[in-house]
């Protein structure tokens, strides 16, 4: 592996579902000679595109898990992740992000910045990722580059910049003109691999000044020197121009915009040739991790080979040989044979195979050095571990994990059924951190937890596939939680004496609801409660959240404050105090007007114009609140917050409501109070509920 | 109670009867370019929407997110206007009327009452409570509209909506003998109610040009919050 760290990039590819990452991916595997035949995604040779390796993603169109792979351009390794597009998979962009050191974001140009460009965006501003843009899909009626870059402006508050200008677009799009080089650029051959280079135009020399200078004043912030040779009227070098380009894009001030067709092979060198010139190598960022011995310190990890080895597991795989760790080693080394230590678990490892993945084709190597990409074969570990050398107890920052919003039952047919059942479900979970499972006590069914319909469907898919574990899935169930929506006293004391040592306690306060999900107070004076005692009372209000007493969901949102109470010098224990909370919640629960609250999930629709007022009427049918409905040329964007409860077969409705010329994204947004006449109808349910399980 | 409060500081109420704004079929506000007819639309729909009325807001200019921040700005300057208001009562508030407001931003071209059909159609066909009022922001009225005013008051009758439109005058153009603008002389037997800003000063004068008996008072204006003196 490249041992100068200048010449490593790792990055990813982030877009919008069908915006064409998995296509570019490909074309850059292609003229990197990783591949030497170009599959299509939706591939009619059946064969489907390369990073789609899950036999669900070729399937569907759509890539599910993000397979890594590398390849070389201009002597530098590139190490590239290819992620999802669905919001449902949110949590795969997520760990990438956090390995990446930089991004490319593809946009459609026809169809602009689109809500799953707005939602990557957000997280590659919480993890600081620079990123370059590619406007791709030139070739497409309706082609409109320069649009798409004022969306990015103003949608998503970039300083985007374009480094190019088309030459044609539409079925005309013959291939771009480079506004530092001051070139124009063909691409010739079966697959475009035969790059041209030309004089600009007569047609296009205007234009191409005109935005240079445009150009040149934007990237002019990004350094003196370029600044004074412009107001010097000297010339202006490239490299001096790309330089400040690359400074811009480091601080993520400056966002350089490329474009092409992937599909139609042009453009896409340039593209790389960019990722090369202007997306940060390892060293160009700081990593941070924790130092657990020293009090959490926050440690900057250096790109250094002989430095203790800090690595982050970031996916997990299921192969034929065993379990697949992704990891990205950020400081030292991981060396084959060499002991490496799990930071969570405390467990010593010695990794016996390591690998360089080229999607799900691998390559072995001896050993992965800080700042690059590799995967390690039969390491007991889950999603989100640290690795370090034995000297040190460092884990990087925890990643921003989402709480589930919808659950599924599962029942396997027969026994095979149910261990395979087990096995992948214990894989997923330790794949996914957004995926949950557990048994329910009073049904026994096995509970899925997950981030939309879409994500339990596709695990639920898997495990048929991979596992064959054939289980029939139960209705969708909708989180609910409960809280309290006033504040209630109470006073309670347990007192039990029945034979034997007694049970005394006595607590007084009140309870109020609060934005955070649970919160203690302790304002007990004189030591009415002993010291030790309070650590037991918040452990008997904390058992009462699991499982609230209006409708047994989980309660959130309350704040408990104690002030007054009474012990008994022989009687009074741990226990006593446990019950008596439990007591004193249950006396002011009721009197706090509980309610049930339902997850609500942020709707965007895209859908041509003409069917604009029916998708909104389907919003309306949903209990939904639409935000505001936007025309975007032929398409309009409907933005709304609807229930989850809900939202369950939209997809179908919204398909033969629309010609299936629609599409939408759901991602969660809040838990909002349900209104009293559902509410009535949740607690009839979950009566017969119970009723049937008492049977 | 906050609600009511905020609706007697409205400017409308002072200006034109807040109770029969829902109940005319086409009402008006004109002005030239910047003087603010879209601020007096919003605080018309903002007092149907404090009185728990739907309202939707058609911008042929403005796009989604600029109608939102149309309607808190506006509301945040009603609120600010009474003086101390608990401020999480305020957000409270805003948040239950920002529920019943539907903000849909079209290109002028594309502007097609259909659209707007459709959408109202699903209210009927799912039994909700229809929309009160209906603001559209943006039209031409230079053109002639005859058509699209047509199937405009047939959406009013069969939905039992109201529409207030914005409409542009220009400052070169003087007043036709019934001092109304032009562009509201070619269509006022279509109109309720109409109100007529003008600057004056450095304060704005509002003009009724139409609103049953109380036709041709005069008001004048503070321009940042559109309160009457």
């Amino acid at each position: 592996m490249e041992r100068d760290l200048k010449s490593v990039r790792n990055i990813g590819i982030s877009a919008h579902i069908d915006s064409g990452k998995t296509t570019l991916t490909e074309r850059i595997l292609f003229y990197t000679d990783r591949i030497h035949k170009i599959n299509e995604v939706r591939g009619k040779d059946g064969t489907g595109a390369i990073m789609d390796s899950m036999e669900l993603e070729k399937e569907r169109g759509i890539t599910i898990a993000s397979a890594a792979t590398y390849c070389r351009w201009r002597n530098h390794d590139i190490n590239i992740i290819d992620t999802p597009g669905h919001v449902d998979f949110t949590v795969e962009v997520e760990r990438s992000l956090r390995v990446l050191d930089g991004v490319i974001l593809i946009l459609c140009s026809v169809s602009g910045v689109q809500s799953q460009s707005i939602t990557v965006d957000q997280q590659m501003k919480r993890y600081e990722v620079p990123c370059m843009a590619f406007i791709n899909k030139c070739d497409r009626s309706g082609a409109n580059p320069f649009k798409v870059i004022e969306q990015l402006k103003e949608k998503l508050g970039h300083n985007a910049v374009p480094m190019q200008i088309p030459i044609g677009l539409e079925q005309d799009h013959e291939g771009v003109i480079d506004l530092v080089k001051m070139k124009a650029y063909y691409f010739e051959g079966d697959n475009g691999e035969k790059v041209v280079v030309k004089d600009i135009p007569e047609n296009l020399a205007e234009e191409a000044l005109k935005v240079r200078e445009d150009m040149l004043d934007k990237v002019s912030e990004f350094s003196d020197e370029l600044t004074d040779a412009i107001l010097e009227e000297q010339e202006i070098s490239e490299e001096l121009l790309m330089h400040a380009i690359r400074q811009g894009t480091l601080e993520r001030k400056l966002t350089p915009v490329f474009l092409g067709s992937a599909y139609k092979n042009k453009a896409v060198q340039p593209a790389m040739d960019a990722v090369i010139d202007y997306l940060p190598s390892p060293v160009d960022i700081d990593n941070e991790a924790i130092n657990i011995n020293n009090n959490e310190e926050t440690v900057i990890l250096k790109s250094e080979f002989d430095f203790p080895t800090v690595a982050l597991a970031f996916k997990l795989d299921d192969g034929q040989y065993g379990q697949l760790t992704y990891v990205r080693v950020y400081q030292g080394c991981i060396t084959k044979g060499n002991i490496i230590i799990n930071t969570r678990t405390g467990k010593k490892i010695r990794p016996g195979r390591l690998i360089r993945m080229h999607s799900s084709e691998m390559e072995e190597v001896e050993e992965i050095p800080a700042g690059h990409i590799g995967a390690m074969f039969g390491v007991d570990c889950v999603s989100g571990d640290t690795f370090t050398a034995p000297d040190i107890n460092y884990t990087m920052l925890a990643m921003h994990v989402m709480e589930p919003v919808i659950s599924l039952s599962l029942k396997p047919v027969d026994n095979k059924s149910e261990i395979a059942m087990s096995k992948a479900l214990n894989r997923f979970t330790k794949e996914d951190p957004t995926f949950k499972t557990h048994v329910d006590q009073e049904t026994g069914e096995t509970i899925i937890q997950g981030m939309g319909e879409l994500h339990l469907d596709v695990y639920v898919e898997r495990m048929r596939r991979e596992y064959n574990a054939n289980v029939e899935i139960g209705k969708p169930r909708v989180a609910y939680r409960e809280t309290i929506t006033r504040k209630a006293d109470f006073n309670y004391t347990h007192k039990k004496q029945t034979g034997g040592a007694g049970q005394y306690g006595r607590i007084a306060g009140f309870i109020e609801p609060c934005d955070e999900d649970f919160e203690f107070n302790n304002k007990i004076t004189g030591g009415k409660i002993p010291t030790q005692y309070i650590p037991s009372c918040e452990k008997g209000f904390q058992n009462c959240m699991e499982k609230g007493p209006k409708l047994e969901f989980p309660v959130t949102g309350i704040k408990i404050t104690i002030q007054d109470g009474a012990y008994h010098s022989v009687d009074s224990s741990e226990m006593a105090f446990v019950a008596a909370a439990r007591g004193a919640f249950l006396e002011a629960y009721n009197k706090a007007k509980p309610v049930i609250k339902e997850p609500i999930m942020k709707v965007v629709i895209e859908t041509p114009n003409e069917f604009q007022g029916a998708c909104m009427g389907l919003i309306n049918q949903r209990r939904g609140i639409i935000e505001g409905s936007q025309e975007e040329g032929v398409m309009s964007v409907i933005e709304a917050t609807v229930p989850l409860s809900d939202m369950f077969g939209f997809s179908t409705v919204l398909r033969s409501g629309t010609q299936g010329k629609a599409q939408f994204t759901m991602e969660f947004s809040s838990y909002k109070k349900v209104p009293q006449s559902i509410a009535e109808e949740i607690f009839k349910k979950k009566q017969e509920e119970k009723t049937n399980s008492k049977k | 109670m906050l609600k009511q409060d905020l609706i007697n500081r409205s400017p409308v109420c002072k200006i034109l009867n807040p109770d029969t704004i829902s109940q005319v079929k086409f009402g008006a506000v004109l002005s030239r370019a910047g003087v603010g007819k879209t601020q007096f639309l919003v605080q018309i729909a903002l007092t149907r929407l404090l009185n728990n009325e739907k309202t939707i807001h058609v911008s042929l200019s403005d796009s989604m997110e600029k109608i939102n921040l149309r309607y808190m700005d506006s509301f945040n300057k009603l609120v600010d206007s009474i003086g101390y208001v608990d401020p999480q009562k305020a957000k409270r508030l805003w948040e239950d009327i920002n529920r019943l407001k539907l903000g849909i931003a079209y290109n002028e071209a594309s502007f097609d009452p259909k659209k707007i059909t459709d959408y109202l159609n699903s209210f009927k066909k799912n039994s909700n409570e229809l929309p009160s009022i209906l603001v559209i922001d943006g039209l031409n009225f230079d053109n002639d509209l005859s058509d699209l005013l047509a199937q405009l008051e047939k959406i009013s009758d069969t939905f039992n909506i109201s529409i207030w439109f914005s409409m542009k005058t220009h400052r070169e153009e003087s007043l036709c003998a019934d001092g109304y603008p032009k562009q509201f002389e070619n269509v006022k037997d279509r109109f309720e109610k109409a109100l007529f800003l003008n600057p004056k000063d450095d304060k704005i004068e509002a003009m009724v040009l139409k609103n049953g008996e109380d036709a041709d008072r005069k008001y004048l204006l503070d321009p940042a919050t559109m309160m009457p003196e």
